[in-house]
């Protein structure tokens, strides 16, 4: 019985002491981030969709060989005035794409790069299958959207 | 007299103490586990296979989703094995920068280890959003070092994919007095805990002789007591320079393996600072499009959070592996579960398991 209330007591103290853990943790600075009104910064090296400069590719294809998902497809065709490659068609699959960012280490010219959104959801699931690299606004959708309407913009300031 | 028949209970596979996709198969009379069939294979992703068809610059990804709780130690075992194969010569500073940062993540992996231990032992959210929130400021050193917060991804063979970016030695540095000073709060929660003492003490205890039996490695075989640590035993990389102790247990019980964890954190702090004060000078940067042609084959382990994880690789002068099998620490720790858990509670079958600290994607492969 005694051995009982004991344990019972120091159970208890424990308890408390835990708590008084928690009340000191309460007065610290909060670390959550509110996702949706606070967005992260990413970092520099951060690796998010596959991204292109179209300019600067010369169609080595060194990319689509290291690639170990098979994500991208990409078909060249030779200039016959400047006898320089280009593409002719860069797709992405971003549904195969894990991210591991090989494809960026490879380029000799840094064409290919992972660019820095990580809000990477789709509404359609064929528009995720096939994104056309060479388009200059592939991520347009995926940008953040403009100011509320209600807001103040220079066209209600007029 | 009274009649009574064994039942037989599906446990899991979605089950939220089973820590992933397990299933085990309990025989109870009444609620005393009689036995305990765990069934693997939910998770099977054939990694074995895929890396006959990768070279292994290519199959690197992959191994960061083995054992998803520790990916750098993962892709430092590859590439040692690699290197082992190859006999590449490793610059002194990637060499540093691998210790590290593979520190780094066995603390981030314990944290994560006991925090979930804790909560199958019903202390709810507290300790494990504590632990998450330490786990946090390493995940996001490894955020600035690699760009990515999970799959990582960052080693290759013969060096690192990147030198530390500015400011991250830092961040490192700061992290470490912060961990330490967190820990003692963290201990303070649950190892002085009464409860927590009397839900762990003597609860799936495992004898030096049925771990060894079993092959069991890592933190679960020094709780119970047998030292044996391949950072100290057989030394890789630089970890033969630098000052720590391998904690070790006495009586096996999950309260143990509990503290062995704990303790090795601190170890492992020690180790970081250490290898910050050297850390030399040097390109650890490595060739990534370089390619290798293997001949014959190696065996090499590494001392991943969990235990001895090891590479084996036949190569036969191709650039994919002729068969490459790994050694999952995790596979070996959750065949013991059997033996440890008769005779037990269900509740106590949940103890010993979250002490255990199994990760499915590396047990399924």
């Amino acid at each position: 019985m005694f051995k009982m209330i004991t344990y019972v007591f120091s159970g208890l103290l424990s308890i408390l002491k835990g708590l008084g853990i928690t009340w000191n943790n309460m007065f610290r600075k909060a670390v959550t981030l509110q996702y949706p009104l606070q967005k992260p910064v990413m970092t520099e090296r951060f690796r998010g969709l596959v991204d292109l400069i179209p300019e600067k590719c010369i169609a080595c294809s060194q990319c689509v060989k290291i690639c170990p998902t098979a994500a991208l497809d990409l078909t060249s065709a030779v200039n016959p005035e400047t006898k320089k490659k280009s593409p002719c068609t860069f797709v992405f699959n971003g549904e195969l794409c894990c991210f591991c960012g090989l494809c960026q280490e490879v380029c000799p010219t840094s064409a290919i790069f992972l660019n820095n959104i990580y809000e990477a959801a789709y509404y359609k699931h064929e528009d995720m299958l096939k994104i056309d690299l060479l388009k200059v606004d592939k991520y347009a959708h995926l940008a953040p959207k403009k100011a509320c309407p209600c807001s103040k913009t220079s066209e209600t300031r007029k | 007299m009274m009649e009574y028949e064994e039942l037989i209970i599906n446990m899991g596979p979605q089950h939220p103490s089973t820590h992933g996709v397990l299933y085990l198969e309990l025989k109870l009379d009444g609620e005393v586990v009689l036995d305990c069939r765990p069934n693997i294979g939910y998770l099977h992703r054939s990694i074995e296979k895929i890396a006959e068809n990768r070279s292994f610059v290519q199959f690197m990804p992959f191994t960061d989703r083995l054992d998803y709780l520790a990916s750098m130690n993962n892709n430092l075992g590859l590439c040692l094995t690699v290197e082992k194969l190859m006999n590449i010569a490793v610059s002194p500073r990637a060499q540093y920068l691998r210790v590290i940062i593979a520190e780094l993540n066995r603390i981030a992996s314990h944290l994560f280890a006991v925090s979930t231990f804790a909560q199958d032992l019903g202390a709810f959210a507290t300790p494990l959003f504590y632990a998450l929130r330490d786990r946090e400021k390493i995940i996001q050193i490894f955020d600035h070092i690699c760009g990515q917060r999970l799959t990582y991804n960052y080693m290759r063979v013969g060096g690192v994919s990147g030198d530390l970016p500015a400011g991250v030695d830092a961040l490192i540095k700061e992290y470490i007095p912060y961990q330490r000073k967190m820990l003692d709060e963290f201990e303070t929660l649950l190892t002085g805990n009464v409860i927590f003492c009397a839900r762990s003490k003597n609860i799936g205890v495992l004898s030096k002789e049925t771990a060894i039996k079993y092959g069991v490695t890592g933190p679960n075989l020094r709780a119970s007591g047998y030292k044996w640590d391949l950072r100290k035993d057989e030394p890789y990389l630089v970890y033969d320079k630098f000052d720590f102790d391998i904690p070790t247990g006495e009586n096996g019980d999950s309260w143990d393996r509990y503290i062995v964890r704990i303790r090795e954190i601190r170890e492992s702090l020690k180790i970081i600072e250490q290898a910050l004060g050297g850390l030399p000078e040097g390109d650890p940067v490595a060739k990534v499009n370089k390619v290798f042609r293997p001949n014959g084959e190696t065996y090499m382990c590494t001392e991943n959070p969990r235990g001895e994880l090891g590479f084996y690789i036949v190569g036969d002068g191709n650039i994919f592996p002729y068969r490459l099998k790994i050694r999952a620490p995790s596979f070996s720790n959750l065949s013991v579960l059997s033996a440890m858990v008769k005779g037990l509670n269900i509740s106590d079958t949940v103890c010993a398991l979250g002490s255990l600290d199994i990760v499915m994607g590396e047990i399924d492969r």
